[in-house]
């Protein structure tokens, strides 16, 4: 009996552990659904949620550990669910020889009720069912997500793809005698795409493309062709018993073409061209101008973007270098490869790393460059020309300006070129000499260097740390002096100029002599670290500066050589204009041709056909003149012309004209031509016989 | 007398009475209920003299009483019409629809079977000839809300190329949706506007039509899917005429340059002077002939529609020369457009202008030509501008309404004073466009009027086929008009000899053709199926103003307008007496 009761108690346990297992298994579907809708919302790939759904699942088994349940709780739970066990279901797993005799009273009981126990699923599945609802609502509102939020998102960016514009044509409607019709388009061997073919005749194929027709006849006849643009013919070759046709061309630019069987013209049919586009380049670094500044890396990384509508067979960078200055100057060119290999792709991210002095580049000279890329249809494109330039040291370091008559003095510009010079022996000797050495030069080139900035320093009224002396007697000592404020004060206080008030220079000047001292601070800052190497950017700027200084402090006057011939004397001031003759002008000017006059001729004529639907000779040559204006059009753009060109033409050659095709024509000469420029015009006298006229007068004369 | 005494006994016996029993009833021991029987004593006094005295009121003659006569127009509401009246109708749709109304012919049937009857009119209303027709026939008119569609419309049915086509009106909108107008025209839509809801809406349509000749726009309304047509819009582009300039000019300048190359480039006649020196002219003639221009004398200014000039020039000509100018303007009407300039001098020109001078930096803004916002590029407003006078009329304004460009009348002439100096600056950029727009407007403002143009029509109202139109004519000849190759006897107006009008009937929709002294100019005449909005708004118009005019009261006598004298009955007054005796015994009696 024991046993019966333990195995019905492990199935239980069983139940229990499956139940759970569930619930935890729907709690986590319900977590995994919110954040797969939210991963839509957020645009990210919805298969995210699996892993969620993986982890939450895990992470909620390992807290719960629903198999760890024992045999007592399921025990002690049915006892409390069902009251006829009396609370001594527990006794069924003790073995009967252990059980006191009440023990074995209560289980005899028990075991009558536990016989006819009959343990239902609803207690067990309570967690399972709340998890699951959980769940359909999540559901519910991952649907709701999908159904709102999907089409809204519509044309997904992810999948970019250069298709071929599938263009919507009007109905077509064929000759009678056509039977069938084949169209197979061949594009060309660089947009790398499959021939297709299409059972309609207006067609929109890749520039260049060979399309090859297939008519069949209903009827064998004689002669057809197909007519392109009204003036190429080409002839349908016979494939079998004049009931098929063939006919090959190489489309080269967009048009309309008609089939003419037995002398018949079809209607006009598009000829759409997809032009192959030229590569596009975008240039990410550099910038259109770099400057390299002396002690910067002389290097260059040219990063750009190149996309092509079909592939991109090649791209270079075109690199000219100018050396010298003035007549001297120097180019030579190089033709640098991107390190990226080109197959062929739409598109490419290339960069290449451009090493100057590789390029025997040297300071002062300038690195023009464009980059170039040729697409599969090899048609090229090319950047803007940017700008590399490195800085010229040989110019700085030169005393040419200085020598010159400049009025600072000159042994501070020198103490910059003084510091820049020791710096670069000190890098060059960094082998020979040992670490300390090597610190304490430039600790000492440290030194110069403030030195150099106090010094500088005195012309913005900065403090003057070098005069700096400790004082010796005390000015407030004399008894006399006991109480006067102004007198401590100027004792005990800093007192000196302040920086802003300090009137040596100009605004503009005293900014970029405190920029210069920036400059020197930081330089000095890389000295005392012991990294001439870093200093010496700074220590070149602040030369840059510097000189820039002492440049503006100059104004330059070219020498004219111009002479005035002599004036006459005798002639001078005396008024006499005689001789002087008046000019005249005249001239015709025929206001300029109107391009529209046909085309607005036209509208004329059809307004008119509007009213009374007969054509007169007079008017169907206005009509002509127009519509071989709109054939040109038409020949360039089929889409938006064609329908009016044929319109025309059936209004030309029909007996019956239909307001239908006017409307269509007119529509299309509305949009071709331009509305006139707004010209002064007088407006119209009223016709008062004079009234006015004669009122006007008799009240001027019956003025007082 | 007997009346008024007879009156007076009663009211005193019956107040006595009262009083008596109202005594009677504090007197009494039982002074249960004593407020109730007071008022039923009251009230049985008063009845009782009710019952003695002769009471009645007076009413007004009821028109339905007797006979009405009702007319029945288009568009009238079946349920609004009075069953007593009798119904006529003067149209045949509405007689196949409502076969009660008794059909007429002529509308002068109706005024002689009424006489002087006032007649009811229910719908939209007679139109102008049909109301001519009653004679004075008094009328009540009882109007209809206008029909859902364009109740009123208006552009120019005359345009000069390259302007704008505007048509404004009013849209009455019942129904509970938005309603798009679009305007139609070659088969494009050139311009749309949107109608709110529940209501009577303005609206504006514009387009520039791009070629010349007749055309016929349409336009149509939208809504929910529907579309119906409106109506047609009619209108003629003609081709501007090329005018003759006569530029002065104290200096050789840009502005002048450019405005020389321009107007020259569109064929106008362009003849320039500009001083050179003292005395010295350069001039320049273009697509004009050679005539002298060191004096301007009035042969030379009657080859021209509008002088051009800087003011310092225009001041500084000689005595005969500003005389000639002076002349000119006043008596012929030649125009001028002064371009300010400094100058010390001042003369008769200037006196409708006065500068000002702007403090501040010169500020740039685009123009406010003719009153229109245009959206020009913007140029320097220059640091003075016009100060407006009486008299004067602003043509072009810059920013925070300062006047850059002003209009005065001088005689038949006019002037036009200007203080843009630099707008070659655009012709230089390239913007014609704007160039072509301010100066457009300076020089149609200042040119000679045209005296050669067409023969100006109007109409009284819409004409529409099938219906009688009155054609005015003002022209000073009085040769026949012939209308689509009909010859018409124009009655001439007697207050203004040179108006003549003829009335003609449009036998067909469409342009019709007027000629008149060798010049033949169009009216076009609407299908009656358009606007029919406009239509019923137009005859409702006329009928309310014909019925202001000729209400039945004024006419009519008093024996029509008749009061009635109404007794009371009296078994009102015996209900109410023997109501409060009754209560008098019974609450003696049982209570």
């Amino acid at each position: 009996m024991a046993k019966q009761a333990l195995h019905k108690i492990d199935a239980l346990r069983r139940r229990w552990v499956v139940y759970q297992v569930l619930a935890d298994a729907a709690l986590s579907a319900a977590i995994a659904l919110l954040a797969a809708g939210v991963f839509l919302l957020l645009g990210w790939l919805v298969w995210w949620a699996f892993p969620v759904f993986w982890s939450v699942f895990s992470i909620m088994l390992v807290l719960h550990c629903p198999w760890r349940i024992g045999n007592q709780k399921i025990v002690s739970f049915l006892d409390r669910e069902y009251l006829e066990l009396q609370e001594s279901t527990g006794l069924l797993l003790l073995p009967a020889e252990e059980l006191n005799v009440l023990q074995s009273l209560a289980r005899a009981n028990t075991e009558e009720a536990w016989a006819n126990l009959q343990v239902g699923h609803k207690l067990f599945a309570k967690r399972f069912l709340r998890s699951a609802l959980l769940m359909a609502l999540a559901a519910l509102f991952f649907i709701a997500i999908v159904i709102l939020y999907h089409p809204a998102n519509g044309g997904n960016s992810r999948t970019r793809g250069i298709g071929i514009a599938e263009q919507k044509f009007p109905m077509e409607k064929p000759l009678p005698q056509i039977d069938g019709i084949g169209v197979t388009i061949t594009p060309p061997a660089y947009t790398r795409r499959a021939q297709r073919s299409q059972d309609r005749f207006n067609i929109s194929v890749e520039d260049g493309a060979s399309v090859n027709w297939h008519i069949s006849t209903n009827v064998a006849v004689k002669q057809p062709y197909l007519l392109f643009n009204d003036k190429e013919r080409i002839s349908l070759r016979n494939t079998g018993e004049g009931k098929t046709w063939q006919a090959a061309k190489t489309i080269s630019g967009p048009g309309y073409y008609q089939v003419s069987i037995d002398g018949k013209l079809s209607e006009l049919y598009q000829v759409q061209v997809i032009k192959d586009a030229p590569p596009v380049i975008q240039v990410k670094t550099p910038k259109p101008y770099t400057y390299i500044d002396a002690g910067e890396a002389q290097r260059v990384t040219i990063d750009a973007a190149l996309t092509d509508d079909y592939g991109i067979a090649n791209a270079q960078i075109m690199a000219t270098v100018a050396k010298g200055r003035g007549e001297g100057v120097k180019f030579k060119e190089y033709k640098l490869n991107f390190n990226t290999v080109f197959t062929g792709q739409p598109q490419y991210d290339a960069q290449k790393l451009v090493d100057l002095p590789a390029l025997n580049m040297e300071p002062g000279d300038e690195l023009y460059f464009y980059v170039q890329a040729r697409d599969t249809h090899q048609q090229q494109s090319r950047t803007d020309v940017f700008t590399v330039a490195v800085q010229d040291t040989a110019e700085l370091l030169s005393m040419d300006g200085i020598l010159s008559g400049a009025n600072l003095k000159p042994e501070f510009f020198r103490s910059e070129r003084q510091i820049i010079i020791d710096a670069e022996q000190l890098l060059k000797d960094k082998d020979s000499i040992t670490v300390e050495k090597f610190n304490a030069r430039s600790n000492d080139l440290g030194i110069d260097q403030k030195l150099l900035r106090l010094r500088y320093g005195k012309f913005l009224g900065e403090e003057d740390e070098s005069q700096e002396v400790p004082k010796t007697s005390d000015g407030v000592a004399d008894p006399a002096d006991f109480s006067n404020a102004a007198k401590i004060l100027k004792e005990y206080t800093d007192d000196h100029d302040k920086a802003e008030d300090a009137q040596f220079f100009e605004p503009a000047i005293k900014a970029q002599l405190k920029a210069t001292l920036t400059e020197m601070w930081k330089a000095e800052l890389q000295l005392r670290l012991y990294k001439p190497q870093a200093a010496l950017p700074f220590a070149y700027k602040a030369l840059r500066l510097l000189k820039d200084l002492q440049q503006k402090s100059r104004s330059f006057v070219a020498k004219t050589s111009y002479n005035p011939s002599p004036i006459k004397l005798d002639k001078r001031l005396t008024g006499e204009l005689d001789k002087i003759i008046q000019p005249v002008n005249k001239q015709e000017i025929k206001p300029a041709g109107d391009a529209f006059g046909a085309l607005r001729k036209a509208i004329e004529v059809l307004e008119q056909l509007k009213a009374k639907p007969t054509l007169t000779t007079a008017d169907a040559r206005v009509l002509q003149v127009a519509n071989q204006q709109l054939s040109l059009r038409a020949s360039a753009q089929p889409g938006t012309y064609l329908s009016a060109l044929g319109a025309m033409r059936r209004i030309l050659s029909a007996q019956k004209i239909s307001a239908i095709d006017i409307g269509v024509v007119e529509r299309a000469i509305q949009i071709t031509i331009t509305a006139p420029q707004v010209l002064p015009s007088a407006k119209a006298q009223p016709a008062d016989g004079g009234l006015s006229r004669s009122y006007y007068k008799n009240l001027k004369n019956a003025k007082p | 007398m007997m009346q008024v005494n007879w009156i007076y006994m009663v009211i005193g016996l019956c107040i006595l009475l009262a009083a008596f029993a109202v005594w009677l009833e504090i007197r009494r021991a039982n002074k249960k209920r004593l407020a109730l029987r007071m008022f039923a004593v009251l009230i049985a006094a008063i009845a009782l003299a009710c019952l003695a005295l002769p009471l009645s009121y007076q009413k007004e003659a009821k028109q339905n009483d007797r006979e009405a006569f009702a007319l029945l127009t288009t568009g009238f509401a079946a349920d609004s019409i009075p069953a007593n009246a009798r119904l006529f109708t003067c149209d045949a749709t509405i007689k196949k629809a409502y076969p009660r109304a008794m059909f007429v012919q002529g509308l002068d049937m109706l005024t002689d079977t009424l006489k002087d009857y006032p007649l009811h009119i229910y719908g939209d209303g007679l139109n102008k000839s049909q109301l001519d027709d009653l004679g004075n026939l008094p009328v009540i008119f009882h109007p209809q809300a206008l029909p859902a569609g364009v109740s009123h419309i208006s552009w120019s049915q005359k345009l000069k190329a390259g302007r704008v086509l505007q048509v404004q009106g009013t849209y009455q909108n019942p129904s509970a949706q938005k309603v798009t107008l679009l305007l139609k025209g070659l088969n494009t839509i050139l311009d749309t506007a949107t109608i709110q809801p529940k209501g009577r809406r303005n609206f504006e349509l514009m387009a520039t039509p791009k070629s010349n000749g007749k055309r016929v726009y349409q336009a149509l309304s939208v809504a929910g899917g529907d579309t119906v047509l409106q109506g047609s819009i009619p209108f003629s582009v003609e081709p501007v005429k090329p005018l003759r300039v006569l530029l002065l000019s104290a200096s050789p300048g840009f502005e002048t340059k450019f405005l020389k190359g321009w107007l020259s480039r569109q064929g106008y006649a362009v003849a320039a002077r500009s001083a050179i020196s003292k005395d010295k002219f350069n001039s320049e003639y273009i697509n004009i002939k050679q005539l002298p221009l060191d004096r301007l004398t009035a042969s030379t200014l009657a080859q021209f529609d509008v002088v051009i000039g800087d003011l310092s020039t225009l001041n500084t000509l000689g005595g005969a020369d500003a005389a000639s100018l002076r002349h000119e303007v006043e008596d012929s009407g030649l125009g001028i457009i002064m371009r300010a300039d400094s100058t010390g001098k001042t003369s008769w020109l200037q006196k409708d202008f006065l500068l000002e001078n702007i403090q501040g930096k010169e500020v740039f803004s685009a123009l406010n030509i003719n009153g229109k916002r245009s959206s020009s590029a913007k140029i320097g407003n220059g640091t003075t501008g016009i100060r407006y006078h009486e008299g004067t009329q602003p043509l072009i304004m810059g920013a925070q309404g300062r006047v850059l460009a002003s209009s005065s009348i001088a005689g038949q002439g006019r002037l036009v004073f200007s203080t843009l100096g630099n707008t070659y600056s655009w012709a230089l950029g390239g913007n014609q466009q704007d160039y072509a727009a301010v100066w457009s407007a300076l020089i149609s403002k200042a040119a000679r009027r045209d005296t050669s143009a067409n023969i100006p029509i109007e109409v009284d109202a819409m004409p529409f086929a099938g219906q009688p139109v009155q054609l005015h004519i003002a022209n000073g000849v009085s040769s026949p008009i012939s209308i689509n190759g009909e010859v018409l006897a124009p009655e001439q107006n007697p207050a203004m000899p040179f108006e003549w009008s003829a009335r003609y009937w449009p036998k067909e929709a469409g342009w019709q053709s007027l000629r008149h002294d060798n010049i033949t100019d169009w009216f076009y005449a609407w299908p009656q199926t358009e606007w029919k909005g406009v239509q019923a708004a137009a005859k409702t118009a006329a009928t309310q103003q014909y019925a202001a005019g000729h209400t039945p009261g004024s006419i009519v006598t008093k024996q029509i307008h008749q009061k009635l004298r109404i007794e009371v009955p009296k078994i009102y007054f015996y209900i109410l007496l023997l109501v409060a005796c009754a209560f008098l015994w019974v609450e003696r009696k049982w209570l």
